[in-house]
């Protein structure tokens, strides 16, 4: 794979802002400064950051309830993110939807969603878009391996294969579906499989290695653009926090989660390597840690001090013309 | 020159000219083509289980879409490609199956508009056949507009005859929000005149069918022809009856129900569907709401009873309501 | 700037927790990320991470205790000896949770206690009909309903209106109620004792078409006025009969309402166009005297459907009683105006027909309009009708026979044919008598043996 210096950059930066960004939040809320139901992505950086690395205004993505990644990855304001989750009129969505429901169509976010597996035929439908319209552009859901139960996920692979839709299905398997472990639920051992069923291709990832999410990614994303039909890519990785914030983690084993926080540590292993093949230094990246510190900071401060929305706006946006 | 139609075959030429003059517009559905696109010999098209879409996909092939029976990935697919730039117009069937595929249409359709703060919109139109009469039994039967019509974001609309399905058609498909179009089983069947050309019936407006200024017969979709039928019953017995189709349920056209109420001081909504939380009960409340010192009498309701619809001919049609049921609650009123 | 350790909102339900341990002495060094305080919540312990590394400076709360969400526990300073003041650092960051109102609903509101008084229903009012009674400031209880069960509808306000809802005041004070309908020369009603205007029902079918009628409710009766008084004379309920009409009117008068229109005759000649005198009397029979004295003992004591009953064999002939349909109907007929007078008028009005009686014997022969009298044959309560007719120069006379007192209700047809005769005849725009010759003096009765 090549590598330009920029590119680097950009990939860290997003990866570390994604970092930064949920722990901020879950200190905002244990502060009781913010509120909702909020699902953290920090340790699953390198699925969001890898595949979206590939993806231009052409293209669009559509998540979860688990969706700041997504979000960040795919280039939506941050400051414009925060203020969305403190609930103000300068939010991305102007307070009226919250973190299950971010989204920015002006750079392709078909948004967070709260209903599990509704993000895949959404993404299967920007697929028929761009085949139809034949702007080029791949649809790409992000969901896990909980979704990947719904019938939805299984409707859609399979009308997108039948149309040999434009499209690429990340299934983010965490190992656990909100408290239940994933081999409770799943009987096949790599969610990858499922996608035979369908004769859809499919690969596997390491979804702590950016570089591994990267490869497969791409390739996956080509072989959409050429018109050669969709892939299932499944990336093995880790939700270092609770499902959700204020979740106390009972079900979980302690050791389990310091296993992958010292050992597998997306952040870690992307600087390891970089640094370890020379493509960039530590002061780099410290530099770069720095500046996501203090945009993060400011989006807290511009989101605090922010309006809130007008009481009126609760009917507005309704519909196009009422 | 006036032709006369069939209301499918209204539809037909309305998803033609749609198809025709927006490269955006796609048909999806179970069997929207059915068999056609294909270079069998001896192998023709069905165009649906009604014959509605027949010759569309020959017409304008790759966007005439078969697929298969999936109804969450249908709707679902049809959210995500109408709010990413095209226009579908995707067909449930029956709308006895939003069971299956509520989501895409409540939590999706009907939000994202509004969750995403105004910067999302949906052009979808889903057409859906509504209504008993045909004998289908209790899951192919049911009037559910009642649910999309109580779902915010989306908006509902039901046609009475051939020339209104047509025009509500092409203004449900033009609209850039999530439109429910219902297909009545007892419109379907009918036939009337249809003028030619591309023309727009506008959503949110209810029209006088017939004047009177004794009695309001609210009706919408196969109860229009009902309420007609007993207008012309009880005009031989000296009382007339004003009939106002509805045709669209949400946005609902309460001016005009207000208006005639006024003029008449009794109101009787006939609808086809359920009695609970329905159409029926909502104009009910407008009238007494907003219309309490216009009205001389209760308001009626005649609706189907609470229950599924039955099979057995006999059943079926005591099930529906009738031009008896409308005549017998408007003597009832007093 | 110091770290503050406060009791985390763990989930929206979360609104206090206990403090369990301080896994660290105070002054010990603390890394980011380290636990640093146990606390209990929903019966589980959560451990609590540091959210910066530095020296644990203060404690604020003390193990078991159990506080409010936001309170401030503990307390991280960058060094182990830079000045830290506790207390400015609590009034800056200590948040506690407000509780939050109990989440018990509202006491049930209690139905109206048992034994409370039980109301027969409320008559029923069409909301539109409400609507235009008060648009047009009337009662829309007084109006009668045509509806099922009796409801009140718009039209039979408006058909109330056009009849009933002309007040016309009399006097200070005092305002009649005068009913109005139809359209062409003038024709007042003047009812009977202890009765209104509807007892002129079947009348106004008959006149109304080509006169305009005005029914007067004499103060006391139904909606007119009641002033309080000992009697309400004669001689007054004529004044105030001539005020509730303008200009010149042909009056019709039953029974007490005949001397009502006698003394408006007498008083005011060049008002009345002509008069027509339904079982009339000069001097109240002893049986009449007897009649009104029980009428008011019983109206004191039962109801308007009991005096109905009673009164019903005084005001009806042979044939109508025989007939158990017809006599059925009159009672609820009765009953319905009956309930319009209340008792105190009742003995009002007898006391000032009774003052009455006998003053006026003489001055018939002063009238010098046009007049018919009406009577029935079978009439007990007002058998003198003839003589009143022989007295009043002119004067036409009909005697139906097998009628009662309520001649006018019980044969109408025959009343009404003759009332419509003289009108017309009486139509000729002349203040006095005029008819000389043509006028036929005691016309013969209809009489059984024609």
């Amino acid at each position: 794979m090549q590598f330009t210096r920029d590119r680097l950059l950009d990939a860290y930066r997003k990866m570390r802002m994604i970092r930064c960004f949920e722990e901020k939040l879950q200190e905002l809320v244990l502060a009781g400064k913010m509120a909702g139901f909020l699902h953290l992505y920090a340790g699953e950086e390198a699925v969001a950051v890898g595949v979206c690395a590939h993806l231009d205004a052409r293209d669009w993505v559509a998540s979860t309830h688990r969706g700041h990644g997504h979000c960040i990855a795919k280039g939506v304001d941050v400051a414009g993110m925060m203020a969305e989750l403190f609930g103000r009129k300068t939010g991305l969505c102007k307070g009226k939807g919250g973190s299950m429901h971010i989204a920015d169509m002006d750079r392709g976010m078909l948004g967070a969603n709260g209903i599990v597996g509704a993000g895949i035929p959404l993404a299967t439908g920007a697929a028929l878009t761009a085949q139809i319209k034949k702007t080029g552009g791949v649809g790409v859901a992000f969901f896990g391996d909980g979704a990947s139960n719904q019938g939805q996920f299984h409707e859609s692979l399979n009308m997108a294969q039948n149309w040999k839709l434009p499209a690429l299905y990340v299934v983010e398997n965490n190992g656990w579906g909100e408290f239940t472990p994933t081999e409770f639920v799943v009987p096949v051992a790599d969610i990858a499989e499922r996608a035979r069923s369908y004769a859809m291709a499919s690969a596997i990832a390491d979804g702590m290695d950016f570089f591994d999410v990267y490869e497969k990614a791409g390739q996956a994303i080509e072989r959409a653009r050429r018109g050669e039909g969709p892939t299932l890519l499944e990336c093995k990785t880790y939700r270092f926090h609770g499902h959700y914030v204020g979740d106390t983690l009972a079900y979980r084993p302690k050791q389990q989660a310091e296993e992958w926080k010292q050992r597998r540590d997306p952040l870690d292993h992307f600087e390891r390597r970089v640094v370890e093949v020379g493509l960039l230094d530590g002061d780099d990246l410290r530099h770069l840690d720095g500046e996501v510190a203090a945009e993060l900071d400011a989006a807290v401060r511009a989101a605090e001090a922010a309006p809130f929305p007008d009481p009126g706006d609760v009917t507005t946006d309704v519909y196009v013309t009422e | 020159m006036p032709r006369v139609l069939s209301t499918g075959q209204a539809i037909n030429e309305a998803l033609a000219i749609a198809l025709a003059s927006d490269p955006d517009v796609i048909l999806l559905g179970e069997d929207v083509a059915g068999g056609g696109a294909r270079d069998a010999d001896g192998v023709d098209e069905m165009g649906g289980v009604f014959g509605t879409t027949k010759g569309l996909v020959k017409r304008f092939p790759g966007r005439v879409l078969d697929t298969p029976i999936s109804e969450m990935g249908i709707l679902g697919t049809a959210v995500g490609a109408a709010a990413t730039g095209l226009r579908p117009v995707a067909e449930l069937m029956f709308i006895d199956f939003l069971g299956v595929c509520l989501d895409p249409l409540l939590n999706q359709a009907a939000k994202l508009r509004y969750m995403f703060g105004g910067k999302a919109r949906v052009p979808l139109t889903v057409r859906t056949v509504s209504g008993a009469g045909m004998r289908s039994a209790a899951q192919h039967s049911q009037s559910l507009y009642w649910m999309t019509t109580g779902i915010p974001g989306l908006k509902t609309v039901i046609p009475s005859n051939p020339a209104d399905a047509k025009g509500l058609l092409l203004a449900a498909i033009r609209d850039d929000d999530p439109v429910i179009f219902c297909e009545a089983k007892g419109v379907l069947m009918l036939r009337g005149e249809v003028p030619e050309g591309d023309y727009t019936v506008p959503i949110g407006q209810a029209k006088v069918v017939r004047a009177g200024g004794d009695v309001t017969l609210v009706a919408f979709g196969a109860t229009v022809a009902v309420a007609l039928a007993a207008a012309e019953q009880l005009a031989r017995q000296g009382t007339e009856a004003e009939v106002l189709d509805l045709r669209s349920l949400q946005p609902l056209d309460e001016a005009a129900i207000l208006a005639s109420l006024e003029k008449t001081g009794r109101l009787v909504v006939v609808d086809e569907s359920t009695p609970r939380c329905g159409i029926a009960s909502d104009v009910a409340a407008l009238c007494v709401d907003r219309g309490f010192d216009f009205l001389n009498a209760p308001v009626k309701r005649v609706t189907a009873p609470h229950t599924p619809v039955p099979f057995a001919a006999i059943l079926e049609d005591a099930f529906r309501p009738s031009a008896e049921k409308v005549i017998a609650a408007v003597r009832e009123m007093g | 700037m110091p770290t503050p350790i406060a009791m985390p909102k763990l989930g929206m339900s979360m609104q206090e927790g206990r403090l369990v341990a301080w896994p660290l002495p105070l002054g010990a060094a603390v890394a980011r990320g380290q636990i640093v305080v146990v606390i209990e919540s929903e019966k589980a312990e959560v451990e609590i991470e540091a959210t910066a590394s530095g020296f644990l400076r203060h404690l604020y709360v003390a193990l078991d205790a159990t506080v409010p969400c936001g309170t401030l526990l503990g307390a991280i300073a960058a060094t182990q000896d830079e000045p830290f003041d506790a207390e400015s650092f609590r009034i800056a960051h200590d948040r506690p949770e407000a509780p939050r109102a109990s989440a018990t609903a509202a006491p049930h509101v209690a139905a109206a206690p048992a034994g409370a008084t039980p109301r027969g229903a409320p008559k029923p009012i069409a909301p539109a009909a409400r609507a235009r009674a008060r648009e047009l400031g009337i009662d829309p209880a007084r109006v009668p309903g045509s509806g099922p069960g009796g409801r009140v509808t718009r039209e039979d306000v408006d058909a109330w209106v056009a009849r009933y809802q002309h007040c016309i005041e009399v006097a200070p004070g005092v305002a009649l109620e005068v009913p109005a309908t139809g359209r062409g020369d003038s024709v007042v009603l003047l009812p009977g004792f202890g009765t209104d205007v509807a007892a002129f029902a079947r009348q106004l079918p008959a006149l109304e078409s080509s006169f305009r009628v005005l029914g007067v409710n004499p103060r006391g009766v139904a909606g007119s006025d009641a002033p309080p008084a000992d009697a309400y004379d004669v001689a007054r309920m004529a004044e105030d009969a001539a005020c509730a009409f303008d200009g010149r009117a042909h009056v019709i008068g039953a029974s007490l309402g005949a001397a009502v229109a006698l003394e408006l005759a007498l008083a005011h000649p060049g008002r009345v166009r002509s008069l027509v005198l339904v079982t009339p009397f000069v001097a109240a029979s002893p049986r009449l005297i007897a009649v009104l004295d029980a009428w008011c003992r019983l109206a004191a004591e039962a109801g308007p459907e009991a005096l109905a009953s009673a009164l019903v064999p005084w005001f009806f002939g042979a044939a109508t009683l025989a007939n158990e349909r017809m006599r059925a109907r009159n009672v609820r007929g009765l009953t319905e105006i009956f309930a319009r007078v209340p008792a105190a008028t009742l003995v009002r009005q007898a006391a000032g027909l009774l003052a009455w009686s006998g003053t006026r014997c003489a001055d018939l022969g002063g009238i010098s309009v046009p007049a018919l009298v009406v009577a029935g044959a079978d009439d007990l309560l007002t058998p003198d009708a003839a003589a009143v007719a022989r007295a009043i120069p002119g004067a036409e006379f009909l005697l139906v026979p097998g009628a009662g007192h309520a001649v006018a209700l019980e044969n109408y047809e025959a009343v009404n044919e003759a009332i419509l005769a003289h009108l017309s005849r009486s139509n000729a725009d002349s203040p006095d008598r005029g008819r000389g010759a043509s006028s036929v003096a005691g016309r013969s009765p209809i009489s059984n043996d024609r």
